[in-house]
């Protein structure tokens, strides 16, 4: 076990030893912190998004469905009246 | 103003002023809106009742003058609580029976409630300019009923009042009609249990598409409100009131859209709050004799994450 270790230690060591420089490199650990800043920031613009679209949402849902609906009712309430009126014509004089 | 309000609002009389012609005649000035309802206009597009729960109303005339009320309310009532960020919510119910005296020269309401309390109100033309309006309240509690008298006077371009209550409340308001458009007035009062008295002012300019009116108290309270008239259906408000002891401000923005079948006001708030409260007369045949009209009532408030929905119906 020790040997294969210490083989895999020395074999590792020169792996390991190469990719611990690349990844202790300038420019790759300048890069890391790019990432984290990044995902950090990009966490926070994605929630305030998300409150921003709950409230936008909650508020014209509140606001502007029942104005809408209502708007339609009577929109569609007037047509109604003046088919009937076109169709019945003016109702004659003697008529109750 | 009159045509403004439709029928699905108890009716406002308020006589339309004369055209002004090119001159003023200021020995003709019309008689100015009484002090209390300074900012009608802007309270009924933007006051809107937060009821959470469900009402219904029945109302059943038994004469001309007489009628009997029915009313059922379910729902939770807020108690106001130490930490100004939570509120807590009890659920009440209670039924309230009432009856209705209506003539041309008197009109008397009461209602009594499950929870024992009464309340009566009462307003009497003494003759053709002086008006008593009284409201008494009476409950159970010890030190909590109150009565408060009014005596109105109308004179030709002015208007005054006095108030009477019960724990040593006294009152007068005062206005005046200094153009055909824009009214003055003032108030005092003193109260004698909290010994404290007040003064304030009020001013109001209105034209046939605008309402705009301003009050200041002595207790910190500057109120200002605008409510303009786009057109036959729509008009739209907006409300400043401002507290200068304690430093609390609201600034809100409302509609208002009277259709022929419904009436609907949505309001946003500086707090906010976004609240609506959609009115409709719900057409039950024409078997029925009764006429009923529906209302919902919905209330978002983002900043303490406070929902509140209401429904109701009207019937008779």
């Amino acid at each position: 076990m020790a040997p294969e270790r210490k083989g895999a230690g020395k074999s590792g060591g020169i792996d390991s030893s190469i990719l611990a420089k690349i990844i202790n490199h300038d420019v790759a650990s300048k890069g890391r912190r790019a990432a984290c800043g990044a995902v950090y920031v990009s966490k926070k613009l994605l929630r305030s998004t998300g409150k921003a679209a709950w409230i936008a949402g909650t508020t014209f849902l509140i606001l502007v469905v029942p104005l809408f609906i209502q708007a339609e009712r009577d929109q569609m309430l007037g047509e109604i009246e003046f088919q009937q009126a076109s169709i019945l014509g003016p109702p004659p004089p003697g008529a109750l | 103003m009159a045509d403004l309000f439709p029928p699905l609002v108890t009716a406002q009389i308020d006589g339309k002023p004369p055209k002004a012609d090119e001159k003023v005649d200021y020995s003709n000035l019309p008689c100015p809106v009484p002090y209390d309802e300074l900012h009608r206009e802007a309270y009924m597009s933007l006051k809107s009742e937060t009821f959470e729960g469900l009402r219904f109303d029945f109302s059943k005339g038994l004469n001309q003058r007489f009628s009997l009320s029915h009313s059922v309310m379910m729902g939770p009532t807020e108690v106001p609580s130490q930490s100004p960020d939570t509120t807590i919510k009890i659920p009440t119910a209670h039924y309230e029976f009432g009856a209705n005296y209506f003539d041309p020269k008197l009109m008397l309401v009461g209602r009594v409630m499950t929870d024992g309390r009464l309340n009566a109100r009462l307003k009497a033309d003494l003759s053709d300019k002086l008006i008593l309006k009284a409201n008494a309240q009476l409950t159970g509690e010890p030190h909590m009923s109150h009565a408060v008298f009014n005596f109105d006077y109308m004179g030709k371009d002015y208007r005054a009042q006095l108030q009477l209550g019960n724990s040593a409340l006294v009152g007068a308001t005062y206005i005046q009609s200094v153009t055909p458009r824009l009214s003055l007035g003032g108030e005092v009062f003193w109260a004698g249990v909290p010994r404290k008295s007040g003064i304030g002012y009020a001013a109001r300019y209105e034209t046939d598409q605008m309402v705009a009116s301003a009050q200041v108290a002595s207790t910190g309270n500057v109120v200002m409100n605008y409510v303009q008239k786009i057109s036959e259906k729509v008009s739209l408000a907006t409300d400043f009131v401002y507290n200068y002891f304690s430093r609390d401000v609201v600034a809100s923005v409302g509609y208002d859209y009277i259709l022929r079948q419904s009436r609907v006001r949505g309001k946003i708030d500086s707090n906010g709050v976004t609240s609506a409260l959609l009115e409709e007369r719900l057409s039950m045949g024409l078997n029925f004799l009764l006429s009923a009209e529906g209302f919902f009532f919905s209330q978002v408030d983002h900043k303490k994450k406070d929902y509140k929905f209401g429904f109701g119906l009207t019937v008779g």
